[in-house]
């Protein structure tokens, strides 16, 4: 048999679809996928690695020569492809890549019809196809049923009301609907029902959240920097960000402008400003011994793999060594996308190692942040501040104030203080002073320090790290209740490392007894510069206290509270330990007043205020003193340490503002082509921003003119560049489907998928450009459509001809993401805090030691309290080393770079999670108490409610019978191990519901873990 | 309307055959990828991997990785290198360093170091071994030391990375996963990739979850980690207040509602989520009986070096990796974070080797002892080596050459393999780089690192990217 003949009879048994009758082949459904996976490799773009110098990418004339179009004869294609000659054969063997009987026949008569080329769907200009079909239609059914086969018999019936409207809540706003709004659409018969939910849940704020989670993966927000020590950035204001751009509905033209280019805007926005934190998302690393640019290379290019992959669908990250092997990507197309961020300033290193000197960086340390950043108000934390100050005042008002038993103590408390500071002139009685210095370790006193005139000490010669002077202070007998520290003529260090600063350890001596710790609640400075642990600046100078850059006018003055008042007898001292590292005379005194922001003491309010006559006291003037009457010692412990309290949650709330990461431009450091990705290689040109050479509307630098990336912003939503509008409408179908028109979201160049519907996805890429990028009006397009609303059933003559739904003749069950299986849970529990939009990360539970292997600095990991615990799952803190293992669980991705689609499994790990998360198990029992609390008055009852709220429908009269049945032998399970009700019942922090027996809501529990734990909870079909 | 478009016909005929093995493994994949939901592969339970027979003969059928995590030096442990000791204290040759990459000797003047410890020739075959790890040097006739190993990434956390996944592009799958993907698991209700850390007491260096994340292969091909602390998987222990008979009703029911609702739905997820259930309960059980040392002797616990069974140390993980291998877990990687010695190298070498040799040679023996050694493979060694050249009392970090060694499945016995130059800074001889390392551990486990891929990006994503050449001179 020779070639011909053998390429006829393989031709003879060509796969179903493609009889004789078929319409031709058509080179970018048939051809292209087998030429781009078997022969691109060596016969594609990347010119380096070309053989025979013979490439099948484009149609030159090698490939004309070769191809023989119409004359497979003559074709040296064919002839190699079907030959049995290991030698002469196509792919060769040792590729590891074959071609099936039917791939071959494909090519052959491909050949044979003239192979004719197309040009890549992807980058083809975009043109609005026509809608198929009747008029009238919903174009995006017209589209789909045009492609339905005769055996489909159109789409399937339409979702039960039930369905229908837990799938668009959960899949417009991550959450399901409540009862009262599921029933308003039950009983809602009037034409236009559905579209009114579907404006309803448009317009709710739970759309940006929901929304927000789509974008931050391809944006690749987290929490923390990602290499080697994994720090804390500080970033959420730029969620803030994107949530709001969804809700607000911004135009994705300008949403793409501000996050890579806000800051290049005329007089821009802090809005603007916050968006540009995208372009800070890279991971970043302080690891010792890191170089900087070698670091800074690998913060450029993956720049180039995120951008492309976010607004361009491709895949650069080839093409940072060679050329791309599949798609026209040169490596010279990488650098020159790169070059469009050479001015986002960053440091390589984010440090100022000896080695790797970096001035701009002097002072940091493991627990810094990482600049430029941008401080701007906080909405969330705004109103967080409003609350806790109201809070503060409330309490001071009501409780203090209106406490009648201890007026008259509070009386005499007053007349007293008011001499006092008659006496002292003021709040303070200096503390005479002596003090001897020692180095670092030594328990022999190397000298001692001069007394200064007026009282104080000179420290003298600066302190080396862990050198210690020890003050005696010898007061006057009293009641005290804070220290004060003055510095004056500070000499300040050239070199501040932090981490450093003044610290004090104080022990009270007394007389003829033992030393004993004087415990410090808090410390407070007016004047300091921001001590850092872990990304966030610490609380108060407890810790240390770093002085400021230059002598203010004033004396330096920091204050300590004691935890508790200090009763001082004649001979009694005060031992201070003393570490710092600045010169200076220091002065001492102690006050008998406490105040909850220390700072108060030194300021002339707090004479006034006790000086003043009752009767003339402003409302500010009572409040303080009733905040140093707290603090006096003779007051209530408890109300003080309430006020303490709420003064912390004041100080938490950091005067509603916020840092947050942003892109500053600076000068753009050079970037040159880097043979094979080799950072050390400077042998390669230098080259300057350009858009992709392969795309349309190419925009390129000269040397007088450089493009920004404000250039870069324009063009990806210009009119030329058809790839972004395909790219996002493609994504934007993702999350109503489950699969994307093209499946490989990430990938829309050769190697990755045909869409299903090409024209579908034309005319939605038109239709979102010319609409004015409008989001919304894309998603209600989307799922306003009969393709949208049909039943998830699929027909069974369907899931033969169709086992992966493409056709899309039945809607697809869709597993939540991990953020709305924790939101759904914990929102059918009655539990989710939906109070506020926005704010900054929350930290749900989560199991000891989990960042264990964290370190630089080591790691606490702080579960959040009552309230914030219940935030959704798009706050949750984003440890990009140790993810939340719930999220792992539930492949939420590390967002170590963008990442365009999330892999879903279906684990064990998920069944545990589920099962013993106590996320879930207190979600269980908190849904459980809320059954039971409810106006329902039988178990039957209180179950289908259950159900409705889990799943939205009411149990099978089988499901209702056994769960029953669960809940009969938990109570008696329950009801004879009190204790095991008692461990169960104090899972997570809200508090069960007083009146419940505790046994009953025990075997609840049990029943609300099985509605949580069941497949159509965490799924919406 | 048109009829059904050829393209939809091919993806069908390719799918039925990957579900009967002909379509190849990437396609298996790729059909995951494309249909989602609706592909029809093979879950976790029972999950035989995509290979459905091997490439070469299976030498090994398991790996035990001890990850020396933080970079030990090769000077004192494997690579006797008399000209260093001649030259310590000296200025280092420039013709040797210059234009080579320098992590923490960045911009200072170079100078030797010699090796802090003396060597002895252990065992017939008389291979040099520093004297700080006589448990291991006892062994010598068992080992195959390789002394040309070289990496490209001189900073840990990327240099982990490389070793674990061939590349510093995130989202590789770790070799673990690899192996779980294209081999499967031999162990019904346990994890088959499972990590376990321990924490030296000095070179501490941090470890990520990135290194045995499964990456672009599905996420239950990830590897588990086990925690000292609290439950040793996350989840794994019942809720407070729930007893054993409790969470069993709870989990049947969960399957029996779920199975209704599977004669409502076409589904096939619905059928794996009532798998995942069962094997979740299973693994309940199983993992506290792992766990649970009583069933060792004390004999056992005292040869391993363990003072508190179960306390997160090197040496209980090393008795834990021999009940998981017993089990038929895949791979079992064992990191021991301490081995980062830029200052007191003395000092801290001393302490790593206190901390692992006595453990690691335990579990080499006692693997042999069970007749386990001969398919598994034991790897030691880790992300890089430390240079020739001092820093301060330590010594910085080396990619040019290390060492690390082999045991057990597949591997020449008594064999040192590759050398470096003189000064010990550059393998010279037999070099192997770590896609070449990655290639032999697979052809030991009967994979063609060539045939084990994945599509990704449009790509062919494989442990060993575009390199790796299968070391023949280690295989017995």
């Amino acid at each position: 048999m020779n070639f011909l003949s053998r390429f006829l009879f393989v031709a003879c048994v060509l796969p179903a679809g493609l009889s004789a009758a078929e319409s031709r082949l058509s080179f970018n459904r048939d051809i292209r996928p087998i030429l781009s996976d078997r022969c691109y490799h060596c016969h594609g773009p990347d010119g380096g690695n070309r053989k025979a110098d013979l490439r099948l990418d484009v149609r030159g004339e090698e490939a004309v020569l070769v191809l023989a179009p119409g004359e497979i004869e003559a074709s040296e294609v064919v002839k190699r492809i079907f030959s049995a000659d290991a030698e002469e054969v196509m792919p060769p063997p040792e590729s590891h890549k074959t071609l099936t009987a039917g791939e071959k026949a494909k090519l052959g008569r491909w050949i044979a019809e003239g192979a004719v080329y197309e040009p890549h769907w992807a980058y083809a200009p975009l043109v609005r196809p026509a809608v198929p079909g009747t008029s009238g239609e919903h174009p995006i059914d017209a589209f789909v049923l045009e492609k339905l086969p005769p055996a489909a018999a159109g789409l399937a019936p339409e979702a039960s009301q039930e369905r229908l409207l837990r799938r668009l809540s959960l899949d417009l706003t991550g959450l399901p609907p409540t009862e009262s709004e599921r029933e308003a659409f039950l009983k809602d018969r009037t034409p236009g029902a559905y579209e009114r939910q579907v404006d309803r849940l448009l317009a709710s704020p739970r759309f940006g959240e929901r929304m927000a989670v789509w974008w931050l993966d391809i944006a690749r927000f987290t929490d923390t920097v990602g290499f080697h020590g994994d720090q804390n950035q500080r970033i959420f204001p730029y969620r803030d960000y994107v949530i709001a751009a969804f809700n607000s509905n911004k135009p994705f033209d300008v949403f793409t402008t501000e996050q890579l280019a806000g800051d290049l805007l005329p007089s821009p926005t802090v809005e603007q400003r916050v968006a540009t934190g995208y372009n800070r998302l890279n991971m970043m690393t302080r690891e010792g011994g890191a170089q900087p640019k070698e670091y800074l290379a690998k913060y450029g290019a993956e720049r180039v793999r995120s951008v492309a992959a976010a607004w361009l669908g491709s895949t650069f990250g080839c093409a940072e060594c060679h050329d791309h092997k599949f798609d026209p990507i040169a490596t010279r197309d990488f650098y020159e996308l790169q070059a469009f961020f050479a001015d986002v300033r960053q440091w390589g290193v984010y440090h100022d190692y000896t080695y790797t000197p970096n001035p701009e960086l002097r002072g940091f340390s493991n627990d810094h942040p990482f600049p430029p950043e941008l401080q701007v108000e906080s909405p969330y934390l705004q109103a967080k501040d409003r609350r806790a100050r109201e809070a503060l005042v409330r309490y001071l008002q009501e409780t203090v104030q209106a406490k009648a038993p201890a007026a008259k103590a509070r009386a005499s408390w007053l007349k007293d203080s008011a001499a006092w500071v008659k006496e002292h002139h003021g709040l303070w009685a200096p503390a005479p002073a002596e003090a001897q210095r020692f180095k670092r370790g030594q328990t022999e006193a190397t000298g001692v320090l001069t007394a200064a005139p007026g009282g104080g000490l000179e420290l003298g010669a600066k302190a080396r790290s862990g050198d210690e002077v020890k003050v005696t202070l010898k007061p006057a007998a009293g009641r005290y209740a804070s220290l004060r520290l003055q510095i004056d003529s500070v000499a300040f260090p050239p070199e501040d490392a932090e981490g450093s600063g003044l610290r004090l350890y104080a022990l009270i001596h007394r007389k003829g007894g033992k030393d004993r710790k004087v415990e410090v609640q808090f410390a407070e400075a007016k004047h300091k510069r921001p001590r850092y642990r872990n990304g966030a600046e610490t609380d108060g100078v407890a810790e240390g206290w770093r002085l400021p850059a230059e002598n203010p006018a004033e004396p330096l003055s920091a204050v300590w509270v004691f935890a508790e008042t200090i009763d001082f007898r004649e001979g009694d001292e005060l031992g201070l330990r003393l570490s710092y590292d600045v010169t200076g005379t220091v002065r001492f005194s102690l006050s008998p007043f406490a105040a909850l922001d220390p700072r108060t003491l030194d300021a002339p309010e707090a004479v006034a205020a006790l000086s003043a006559a009752p009767a003339s006291r402003s409302r500010e003037q009572s409040l303080l003193l009733s905040e140093l009457w707290l603090g006096s010692g003779a007051a209530d412990p408890n109300a003080l340490a309430t006020a303490r309290r709420l003064a912390a949650e004041v100080r938490a709330a950091q005067g509603g503002r916020a840092w947050t990461l942003v892109t500053e431009p600076a000068p753009p450091i050079p970037v040159r082509v880097l043979p094979r990705g080799n950072w050390q290689d400077e042998s390669g040109p230098l080259v300057l921003p350009a858009t992709p050479s392969f795309l349309p509307g190419r925009r390129v630098s000269t040397p007088e003119s450089r493009l920004t990336r404000l250039d870069l912003a324009r063009w990806l939503t210009s009119a030329e560049n058809p790839i972004t509008a395909r790219t996002v409408a493609n994504r934007l179908w993702q999350p109503f489907f489950g699969t994307a028109l093209s499946a490989v979201v990430d990938d829309l160049g050769s190697q990755g998928e045909l869409p299903s519907h090409p024209d579908l996805l034309d005319w939605l890429a038109c239709e979102f450009r010319e609409s004015g990028w409008d989001v919304k009006h894309l998603i209600r397009l989307i799922v306003t459509s009969r393709t949208y609303r049909q039943s998830t059933v699929m027909r069974p003559e369907l899931r033969e001809l169709d086992p992966g739904n493409r056709l899309l003749a039945a809607q697809t069950p869709r597993r939540l993401e991990a953020e709305f299986i924790r939101d759904n849970a914990l929102f059918v529990a009655g539990l989710l805090n939906l109070e506020a939009i926005g704010g900054p990360s929350v930290r749900p539970y989560q199991p000891e030691g989990h960042y264990a292997a964290l370190q630089f600095p080591d790691r606490d990991y702080v579960e959040s309290g009552a309230g914030e615990q219940w935030r959704r799952g798009v706050y949750m803190h984003w440890q990009r080393t140790f993810l939340h293992p719930m999220l792992v669980n539930f492949d939420a991705p590390n967002r170590d770079e963008c990442t365009a689609q999330r892999t879903l499994s279906n684990t064990p790990q998920q069944a545990l999670t589920l099962l013993n998360d106590p996320t879930f198990v207190e979600a269980a029992r908190v849904f459980a108490a809320r059954l039971l609390t409810g106006p329902q008055t039988t178990d039957a009852a209180r179950l289908d409610r259950g159900f409705i709220l889990a799943v939205g429908h009411a149990p099978r009269p089988a499901d209702r019978e056994r769960l029953l049945a669960l809940l009969e032998s938990q109570l008696q399970h329950y009801t004879g191990n009190p204790d095991e009700s008692r461990r169960l019942l104090a899972v997570g922090l809200q508090p069960a519901p007083a009146g419940v027996a505790p046994a009953t809501l025990a075997a609840w529990t049990q029943v609300c873990r099985v509605l949580l734990n069941a497949q159509e909870t965490i799924t919406r079909y | 309307m048109t009829p059904l478009s050829p393209d939809l016909i091919n993806r069908r005929t390719f799918l039925t055959r990957s579900a009967y093995g002909l379509g190849g493994l990437s396609f298996a994949l790729l059909a995951d990828r494309l249909l989602g939901a609706g592909a029809d592969l093979p879950a976790e339970p029972g999950w035989r991997g995509t290979l459905r027979r091997p490439h070469f003969p299976v030498k090994a059928r398991r790996i035990i990785y001890l990850c020396m995590a933080g970079g030990p030096s090769h000077l004192e442990t494997f690579d006797y290198k008399p000209e260093l000791v001649r030259l310590d204290g000296k200025v280092f040759p420039d013709s040797f360093t210059q234009g080579q990459q320098l992590a923490q000797l960045q911009n200072t003047v170079l100078k030797a170091r010699g090796p802090i410890a003396p060597f002895s020739r252990r065992g017939q075959c008389g291979m040099e071994v520093c004297d700080l790890f006589p448990h291991i040097g006892a062994l010598a006739d068992d080992l195959c030391v390789i002394r040309s190993m070289k990496t490209e990434q001189i900073n840990h956390d990327t240099a982990h990375a490389f070793m674990n996944t061939g590349s510093i592009i995130k989202g590789r799958p770790s070799m673990g996963s690899w192996l779980l993907y294209g081999l499967g698991t031999e162990s019904e209700n346990l994890p088959g990739f499972v990590v376990l850390t321990s924490k030296g007491r000095n070179g501490v260096q941090p470890v990520s979850a990135r290194q045995w994340s499964s990456g672009v292969l599905p996420s239950r091909f990830q590897g588990i980690q086990f925690q000292s602390r609290g439950d040793a998987v996350h989840y794994i222990g019942n809720p407070d207040g729930v007893c054993q008979s409790t969470q069993r009703q709870v989990i049947e029911e969960v399957m029996r509602l779920n199975g209704s609702l599977a004669e409502e739905m076409h589904d096939p997820e619905i059928a794996t989520r009532i798998a995942q259930y069962e094997l979740a309960f299973k693994m309940q059980a199983s993992v506290p009986e792992l766990t649970d040392f009583k069933s060792e002797s004390p004999a056992m616990l005292e040869r391993y070096g363990i003072k508190e069974p179960g306390d997160g140390s090197f040496a209980s993980n090393c008795l834990l990796a021999r009940r998981l291998a017993e089990r038929g877990v895949r791979m079992i990687q064992l990191y021991h974070r301490g081995w980062d010695h830029h200052s007191d190298i003395v000092g801290g070498m001393k302490e790593g080797a206190l901390a692992v040799d006595q453990a690691t040679a335990a579990l080499i023996s006692d693997l042999k002892e069970r007749g386990m050694l001969d398919d598994t493979l034991v790897l030691w060694g880790g992300e890089f080596g430390r240079t020739p050249m001092g820093q301060g009392t330590g010594r910085d970090h080396h990619i040019l050459g290390f060492s690390l060694f082999m045991a057990g499945g597949g591997v020449k016995k008594g064999t040192v393999y590759g050398a470096t130059d003189e000064l010990g800074y550059r393998a010279t001889q037999d070099v192997v780089d770590v896609h070449d390392l990655h290639a032999t551990l697979l052809a030991l486990m009967g994979v063609d690192h060539l045939r084990l891929s994945t599509k990704f990006q449009g790509l062919d994503v494989r442990l060993t990217g575009i390199a790796g050449n299968v070391v023949r001179g280690v295989m017995a």
